[in-house]
């Protein structure tokens, strides 16, 4: 449940009368590896969605997005040349520049064409021009590269694959196949460089990979999310998201996944947990969106409170084409309280709908 | 017999929308033989009444005759025919073509009226006012006597009625203007022909039979001997 | 202030006093300065802002992937995966036809889906689908339609129109999605997605040109190399545009040419400036004197006449800029045909005049007029007060040293033939046209003795033959030798530009003619509909050659395929024929002079070929040398067996086997078809035949002669606007003439009037100033038929062969020669009508008695 939308919705709506060549996510649906973290042609819609923390040597603190978008256009078996347009990719970049207090973003929309964009098992590659995933054995290889910046990181799982929901499935919204198949790489250990301008940094850190295949999953009440990712510092995680209906309420297909120390994964439903907004606002420039700054989460089952904020305001992606909706993806911090412990945490969060409704539907 | 009657004769002219009374009631009569001196001062019509003669322009009122025939009923060709048949003219600065030759010059008449192989006349002609020999100078290698001496050759090349001489010696000293004077005079009293000269000089209005004189347009007197 | 008021009085209000004279010779000069200012205009428009149509739509790209016969698209994924900041724009470049209007437009197939972020992610960049107002949100559902096209909004079309486009031999119905603007520098294009490209014109797999933006740093030629690094070798990677400035290379010697050939009528325009102010220096004469002896000192003089040519300047100039303006959009018309049919698919610009024009209209009308009118000035600055109040005008050539300048004339015709055998300076005929230059001069030098010894003798066979006017015609002529000189001069020149450049035309349009015989030796050519030029080639289905093979009454079918390529940085045409199919050539069309069938055995399935003349002179190559190619991805080195002529196109060419070809570039589909019929079928016959197996395809048919008279026609087409600027420069001489007999009339009115003193019939005199025209005219086309003579050879030798390296046969074009000169003469003619109507109507008592 991720920004993915946020690019991807216009296009999944448009497109939608050919959703019915495409399956929907359905429960009992039986996961393997490593074929699931590749390409699901059958489903309209998926994305690989890596996000992560990472420091230099000297405290430079950074925040990083690569998103690939495969949107599935036309199953025709009679389009087979290379340019003809069977699926869509979109992929997202940015950087925060955290300690600097810069945000950077771009986007690319491609189609497969010759070699330019695709997810393919054998090589364990999954690209979009330069921008580009490669798998050796469990590690992720990153690199992407902008004018501005590039990414060259290396992320090597300490936690096996999660896979949220319930029975295979991640339901979003009431009635059957509204769900998604979600998986993630909750702790990727993560070392390599990021050059800005003209300066190389050395960066570790922590990043998190989501990985999501689906055919139309949401419904037309629904006009946009929260969501966060939280790397807790006792090698706990979690994932949560909210989800917001047009006559305010919050949905109640919100839901998250905890993850253990072990790995050990327990799905949380909208009553297992309160996720809030906490009083400061940043206005959008840009937008005039008003995201919430802070936020405030409690699980009572697990016996964890804490508060999520960011360094960096502006970390806004703007769809530049003017179509495709805005939306604030950015690292955060957080302060936890865990029982009588005190413990720090790192993630991501993302939130969408604030400048308007996301259309799901058209 | 008469070759040339003006009969009252009035030629007015506009200049800058002035009109100018050039000449009033002129008549005359010339014959066959005569030679003619129009004498007076600038400006008193000589000049018209040469043009008027010669039909190179036609009274504003009156008639002249031309051998019988009235100018002013002549169209363009008849004119013409009267200026290559009838009548010769000779000017002050000789009016002679720098690109021709002397033979060629008083063989141009000829030539223009259409008449074929005259070698004969125009050699005749310059033997006529003593240029034998002469006719293949160009009219610059010639003094103005000489020069005078062609255009009198050229003038009689089609043997006219009447010649017309504008102050023919103007332009000349003194004593060769005395020769050409002669030599009109004995070439007008050998080919028969009438010459009208118009004239400053006493000289040349010694050597007339008939000296007109006029004063204003009008004529004064005419004193025949 | 005092002296200007002078240069009024004296200089400027007489010019008032003979209006039509004035006038004729403003006209002349107008003419001229409007002649170099519409080539200029127009060249700028046709070929000097050459931009390629291809360049549409091409953003602020730095570099540009090529390599003939187009890319493998997978070169679009390897550029686009390298670890480099670089956008990538692969790019489909062709042409449609608009099928009802025949409007040929570029048709360009862009990547939509990537662009169409790529755009967007700078703000000023945007294109195409995504800036049209419906679009936004619809653009991707229509991207997967092969029948989607976008198009500018010049054209008139809106969204949601059908537009049917001819591309190569079908037609196919296109609906239009969106509207660009093609204002700002784009012209108007139809432009599809890759994909529909692709399908349209059949062309899988493979993409024209990838453009490549790179970062500023480190720099362009940097980035050449490491992407060069990247890519197979025999793709080029070289700066965007390359292509756009080798065509500008090649048109920038045809403006050249162009350029040079609108001189002439300043040339021209310069005699008559000259005639006009030496007459005007004759005739004051006196005045000069007496103004000279009342204290005015020799500059003041030499001011006062090169002012009344400044006058005459601006006068013209004055005229010549709107008249030049106007001329411009025809010129233009011509001028691009020329470009499209010889060189390069363009279009043409807009005409700008601007303060640059103005200047240069100014700066020639002016700078021709003074310094044509410095000689005669400067004569009238020598002029001493005593000589000039002499009385009795002196005859006006006393200055004419005929035998010298003939002496001149005769040095510096040698020169002229010294300068003709040297070779071309930087790819320029330089001393080719300095050895016209110096014919020019040698000839107008020449004439005061050409024309005193032909009026000479003829004056008495004339007088003798046309009567006594002619007589005197021809003294006249030859009496003012200085004035009929520079008269004839003008006349003689313009006949000889028309001459030399009729003969050379001629010459090359019967080389044509006779190469054309052994060119096409088949009974019937196929081709498709589609947009073709020297450097479009549209392509047929390949199936249609297998249909017709099978036809009853057909022998064989050739297949032709030509491309466009880049060899060496100029654009040059690779070619190809099965020559498996036996041929039978009467001429040999090679350097060598063997027999073609011989040659082209050798050529068989091997690395060999046989190229264009053209291709050795730009490449300085020969039979026996070898070049290399660079052929889809590779890069292939072929021998050259020998050399063929080759007047097709200016482009270089170069020609091997169809196996040879397909082993590098494997598309099958043919460029042409060269059908042969059995002996003993009826043509007609097989022509239905065909016309029936090629329905539904969109091509044209050809027979043999209509092949011919086609090439023929385009031929002449090309060569409309020499023609024009020939008719011009004569027209300023004409016009000339008219002027000149007016002052001749004016000057010698005495003896005019004497004339008919001396028994002279107005017709008699009419007629003596039409022979005088006749005698100009008859002079000038003599002269002017020698001097065009020796200048044809020049060209066709020397300027034509060193600027384009063709070899040109020489040929008398009698009948077009015999037409135009017929023409010329009549004009001339003509011209001494209205001065001798003046002649006519002087009263002969005024001017004899004035003095």
């Amino acid at each position: 449940m991720r920004s993915k939308f946020a690019c991807i919705g216009v296009a999944l709506l448009l497109l939608q009368p050919l959703a019915a060549q495409y399956r929907t996510a359905l429960p009992g649906y039986r996961h393997e590896f490593p074929r699931d973290h590749f390409n699901h042609p059958d489903y309209q819609t998926e994305w690989w969605y890596y996000t992560g923390n990472l420091k230099s040597p000297d405290s430079h603190r950074f925040g990083f997005e690569l998103t690939f978008f495969r949107q599935g256009v036309s199953r025709d078996p009679a389009r087979t040349a290379a340019w003809e347009l069977r699926d869509l990719y979109l992929a997202h970049l940015a950087l925060s520049d955290l300690d600097g207090g810069k945000f950077y973003h771009s986007e690319r929309t491609n189609r497969s064409g010759p070699g330019i964009a695709a997810v393919n098992e054998s090589l364990g590659r999954i690209w979009n021009g330069n921008w580009q995933i490669q798998w050796h054995g469990e590690d992720q290889e990153l690199r992407a590269i902008d004018e501005r910046f590039q990414l060259h990181l290396t992320l090597h799982p300490e936690k096996p694959p999660v896979i949220h929901g319930e029975n295979g499935i991640s339901q979003k919204a009431e009635g059957p196949g509204r769900a998604s198949h979600y998986i993630s790489f909750t702790r990727l250990a993560t070392s390599g460089a990021i050059e800005l301008g003209n300066k190389r940094f050395e960066v570790r850190g922590t990043s998190w990979m989501d990985h999501e295949f689906f055919t139309h999953q949401l419904d037309s009440e629904q006009t946009g999310w929260d969501w966060l990712s939280l790397q807790l510092a006792d090698n706990t995680e979690l994932m949560l998201f909210r989800i917001r209906r047009k006559d305010g309420s919050i949905d109640p297909y919100s839901a998250g996944t905890y993850v253990d120390v072990n790995g050990k994964t327990t799905h949380l439903r909208s009553a297992d947990f309160v996720l809030q907004p906490a009083g400061e606002i940043w206005a959008s420039p840009k937008t005039g969106a008003r995201y919430p700054m802070h936020w405030r989460v409690a699980i009572r089952k697990f016996n964890i409170e804490l508060e999520a904020k960011t360094q960096l305001e502006s970390q806004e992606l703007t769809g530049k084409t003017g179509f495709a909706p805005n939306y604030w993806e950015g690292a955060i911090v957080l302060s936890v309280q865990r029982g009588p412990q005190s413990l720090s945490g790192v993630g991501y969060l993302e939130m969408t709908g604030y400048d308007r409704p996301v259309p799901f539907t058209k | 017999m008469q070759i040339l009657s003006l009969q009252d004769v009035s030629k007015d002219y506009l200049t800058d929308g002035q009109p100018v009374h050039a000449l009033t009631g002129v008549s005359l009569n010339v014959e066959r033989g005569e030679f003619v001196a129009l004498i007076g001062r600038s400006g008193c019509g000589k000049s018209t009444l040469l043009n008027l003669a010669g039909a190179m322009d036609f009274p504003t009122s009156g008639k002249v005759l031309l051998d019988g025939v009235t100018t002013s009923s002549l169209k363009d060709r008849g004119l013409t025919r009267l200026r290559r048949e009838k009548i010769g003219f000779i000017f002050q600065s000789f009016q002679l073509l720098h690109t021709l030759t002397v033979f060629e010059n008083v063989e141009l008449p000829l030539l223009l009226a259409g008449k074929s192989n005259p070698r004969e006349a125009p050699r005749e002609r310059l033997a006529w006012v003593e240029l034998d020999g002469l006719g293949d100078r160009y009219p610059h290698q010639l003094s103005g006597g000489q020069m005078q001496r062609v255009a009198i050759a050229r003038a009689l090349i089609h043997s006219p009625s009447i010649l017309l001489a504008d102050e023919p010696t103007g332009n000349l000293d003194t004593t060769t203007g005395s020769l050409i004077l002669e030599l009109l005079r004995r070439l007008t009293r050998e080919q028969n022909t009438a010459t009208i000269m118009a004239t400053h000089s006493p000289e040349a209005a010694s050597l007339a039979n008939t000296l007109v004189r006029l004063r204003d347009g009008k004529i004064q007197e005419i004193t025949r001997r | 202030m005092p002296l200007l008021v002078l240069f009024y009085r004296l200089m400027v209000r007489p010019l008032f006093r003979e209006p039509v004279r004035s006038s004729l010779t403003i006209l002349a000069i107008a003419l001229g300065v409007a002649v170099v200012l519409a080539i200029d205009l127009a060249g700028g428009a046709a070929a000097g802002s050459f931009r390629s149509s291809m360049e549409t739509l091409a953003g602020d790209n730095d570099l540009e992937v090529v390599t003939s016969g187009g890319l493998s698209e997978n070169m679009v994924g390897i550029l686009a995966t390298l670890p480099y900041p670089v956008r990538v724009s692969p790019r489909i470049e062709d042409y449609a036809l608009i099928a009802n209007t025949k409007k040929s437009l570029p048709l360009i197939g862009l990547d939509l889906v990537a662009e169409g972020s790529a755009f967007a992610q700078s703000e000023s960049q945007k294109t195409v689908a995504f800036q049209t107002q419906d679009v936004s949100e619809h653009a991707f559902e229509y991207l997967g339609d092969t029948d989607s096209i976008w198009v500018g909004s010049s054209l008139g079309y809106r969204a949601g129109d059908r537009v049917e486009l001819l591309i190569n031999d079908k037609v196919h119905s296109y609906m239009v999605r969106g509207i660009y603007p093609d204002s700002n520098g784009n012209e108007s294009a139809i432009v599809m997605d890759l994909a529909a490209a692709q399908h349209a014109l059949a062309r899988y797999g493979r993409v024209d040109r990838i453009l490549l933006k790179v970062p500023e740093t480190p720099s362009p030629e940097e980035w050449q190399q490491r992407l060069q690094a990247a890519l197979p070798a025999g793709v080029e990677v070289r700066p965007q545009g390359t292509g756009t400035n080798e065509n500008r290379r090649m048109l920038a010697a045809f403006r050249w040419n162009l350029r040079l050939l609108s001189y002439i009528s300043l040339v021209v325009g310069a005699f008559l400036i000259y005639n006009t102010i030496s007459v005007s220096v004759v005739r004051r004469r006196p005045e000069i004197g007496i103004v000279r002896a009342l204290g005015a000192s020799k500059r003041v003089i030499l001011a006062a006449f090169v002012g009344e040519a400044a006058c005459f300047g601006i006068a013209g100039a004055l005229v010549g800029l709107p008249l030049g303006r106007f001329m411009a959009t025809g010129a233009v018309r011509l001028m691009s045909a020329t470009v499209e049919s010889l060189y390069v698919s363009s279009r043409p610009g807009i005409i700008e005049l601007n303060a640059g024009s103005v200047f240069l209209a100014f700066a020639i009308g002016v700078g021709v007029a003074v310094a044509s009118a410095y000689s005669p000035a400067d004569e009238a600055s020598q002029v001493s007060p005593v000589e000039a109040m002499a009385r009795g005008r002196r005859e006006y050539d006393v200055h004419v040293q005929k035998a010298r300048d003939f002496w001149i004339a005769l040095a510096l015709g040698l020169a002229a033939g010294a300068a003709s055998c040297a070779p071309a300076i930087a790819g320029k005929p330089l001393l080719g046209y300095l050895a016209a230059i110096l014919l020019v001069v040698a000839s107008a030098l020449a004439i005061p003795a050409f024309v005193e010894a032909l009026t000479s003798v003829s004056s008495k066979l004339l007088g003798k033959l046309l009567g006594i006017e002619a007589l005197l015609a021809s003294r006249s002529l030859a009496a003012s030798l200085r004035r009929t000189s520079v008269l004839v001069g003008a006349l003689s020149t313009a006949i000889a530009m028309m001459t030399a450049v009729g003969i050379m035309v001629g010459s090359f349009r019967q080389t044509v003619v006779v190469w054309m015989g052994d060119q096409l030796p088949a009974d019937l050519y196929l081709r498709p509909a589609g947009s073709a030029a020297a450097d479009r080639h549209p392509t047929l289905s390949s199936y249609l050659e297998e249909e017709i093979a099978k036809l009853p009454g057909v022998a064989v079918v050739d297949r032709l395929r030509a491309y466009e390529i880049n060899f060496e940085n100029m654009p040059a045409t690779l070619a190809s024929a099965d020559l498996n199919v036996p041929r039978v050539y009467h001429n040999s069309d090679l350097f060598s002079g063997r027999p073609k069938e011989q040659v082209l055995a050798e050529l068989r399935d091997s690395n060999t070929v046989i190229v264009s003349e053209p291709f050795t002179y730009k490449h300085h190559l020969k039979a026996g040398d070898s070049l290399t190619l660079s052929l889809g991805e590779t890069r292939a080195t072929f021998r050259i067996a020998d050399v063929y002529y080759d007047y097709s196109s200016e482009r270089g060419g170069i020609f091997m086997d169809r196996n040879t070809m397909l082993r590098y570039l494997p598309d099958p589909a043919p460029s042409n078809l060269a059908i042969y019929v059995s002996p003993g079928a009826q043509l007609d016959v097989v022509r239905t035949e065909i016309e029936k197996a090629t329905a539904g395809h969109r091509v044209l048919m050809f027979s043999n002669r209509d092949l011919r008279a086609e090439a023929i026609r385009i031929f002449d087409r090309t060569f409309a606007i020499t023609y024009a600027l020939e008719a011009v420069a004569v027209i300023v001489a004409v016009m000339g003439i008219a002027g000149a007999l007016l002052a001749l009339v004016i000057d010698r009115r005495r003896e005019l009037g004497l004339l008919q003193f001396l028994g002279a019939a107005t017709r008699q005199v009419r007629k003596l100033i039409l022979v005088e025209a006749g005698l100009l005219g008859l002079l000038a086309n003599l002269a002017g038929l020698a001097l065009g003579f020796a200048l044809s050879l020049i060209l066709i030798y020397v300027i034509n062969k060193q600027s384009f390296g063709w070899t040109i046969r020489f040929h008398w074009p009698v009948e077009i020669l015999f037409g135009a000169l017929t023409v010329v003469y009549l004009a001339t003619v003509l011209a001494g009508l209205y001065p001798a109507q003046v002649a006519v109507r002087l009263n002969p008592v005024e001017v004899v008695h004035e003095e």
